[in-house]
């Protein structure tokens, strides 16, 4: 097309209309976003792109979802300070025997920005994960050693007490980054080493590299 | 407007679980064909998945049922959380969706007729060319990038860019006569 070029204000509609419909990469969207937080103008032609496109959404078929509100629960709603906390490492023990030599440092500071929430870290610190709590995100960051070795891959567990393990998600070299709130005290944080991709069945099936309680007193 | 999906998120924002609890039941087979759709592996659609009723629990104040219904609240939610995760794909494995687009957009198109609003969308539709119409279709369902469209069209990327940018405003003209 040849026509003229667009007015600020319609490029500053299209952006909002390009950020809706998905195409940007991921610099421009990640630009984007952050402008979303920030200008409350521009935010609300992206709600409006969000209902005007809304007409699109009869193409999504609806496909049957297993029930995973206990894993969401789970992970939303930690169950308050252990009496059971046994539970937790009695799960945890079998994975633990390699590891228990490298048990774990826990560091629990006072807020400044990005909230450190806890350590993950063998003994002599060769290998550790950084666990900080930022606008509504956990942040794990390795801050010591090296990712799996090829084919294999770090995964991180919560642990609510008396519940199954969740995966949050796979680290490696990117920090690895989930919406979730700060986890309460007595919620056990782990790194398990599993296969390229994860964890197959939902559950730690390699051993138990890395542990960290959330203190009493988070 | 009658509008029971909304009022189960409104109820969230105070905290109700039960609420949260019947939300899912209501709504995660069509989030879950949002996602699987877009992301094409059922295993990382469940894993999205139980993100976005997290994300929907923790943002759930910020829904306001004046400004829009609460399937399409949730629907971009579950949208944004799919397109930040095929950005952040290495390049190319996002072709796997071609096929899709192509076997689905007249679907979707028929499936458009049905409804009074959505009928609408259809006609402002069928106001672009088929091929833009095609990409702002392929890249809202199945998530495909500038990227994706600048190939499978065979024109410069920033052709694409300005072809789509002007039928968006199009469609938005069209939809607000």
């Amino acid at each position: 097309m040849t026509d003229a070029p667009l007015t600020p204000r319609e490029a500053e509609d299209a952006l909002a209309a390009e950020f809706v419909l998905g195409v940007l990469d991921a610099a421009e969207r990640a630009e984007v976003a952050a402008r979303i937080k920030r200008d409350a103008a521009f935010a609300a032609r992206v709600t409006d792109w969000e209902e005007r496109l809304g007409g699109l959404n009869d193409g999504f078929d609806a496909a049957p979802a297993p029930n995973l509100l206990p894993k969401i629960e789970a992970r939303l709603f930690p169950r308050p300070a252990p009496t059971r906390r046994f539970g937790v490492f009695g799960w945890l023990s079998g994975g633990l025997v390699a590891a228990s030599l490298a048990l774990v440092s826990i560091t629990i500071l006072a807020p400044p920005q990005p909230d450190p929430v806890a350590t993950l870290a063998t003994a002599d610190n060769r290998l550790a994960y950084q666990v900080t709590h930022f606008g509504g995100s956990l942040q794990v960051t390795r801050v010591a050693g090296v990712a799996a070795v090829p084919g294999q891959v770090h995964e991180l567990w919560v642990i609510a007490p008396g519940a199954s393990p969740v995966s949050l998600g796979l680290l490696q070299d990117r920090p690895l980054v989930v919406s979730y709130p700060v986890p309460p005290a007595g919620v056990v944080l782990a790194v398990s080493i599993e296969p390229e991709g994860g964890s197959p069945t939902g559950a730690p099936t390699g051993p138990v590299i890395l542990t960290a309680e959330i203190g009493q007193d988070a | 407007m009658d509008d029971p999906v909304a009022d189960l998120i409104t109820k969230c924002a105070a905290a109700d679980r039960n609420a949260f609890r019947q939300l899912y039941r209501v709504t995660s087979a069509k989030l879950m064909g949002v996602l699987l759709r877009m992301l094409g592996e059922r295993a990382e659609a469940e894993d999205a998945l139980q993100e976005v009723y997290t994300r929907v629990w923790l943002r759930a104040g910020r829904y306001d049922p004046a400004k829009g219904r609460g399937m399409t609240w949730l629907i971009a939610i579950a949208r944004n959380l799919a397109i930040d995760r095929l950005r952040a794909r290495p390049e190319a494995t996002s072709d796997d969706g071609l096929d899709t687009v192509q076997d689905s957009a007249p679907r979707a198109e028929t499936r458009l007729v049905a409804q009074g609003e959505a009928r609408r969308m259809a006609d402002c539709f069928a106001t672009l060319d088929p091929d833009k119409a095609d990409a702002v279709r392929g890249a809202y369902l199945n998530g495909l990038s500038y990227l994706d469209l600048a190939a499978r069209h065979a024109v410069p990327l920033n052709t694409m860019r300005t072809w789509l940018r002007r039928s968006l405003l199009k469609l938005k003209e069209c939809l607000e006569q």
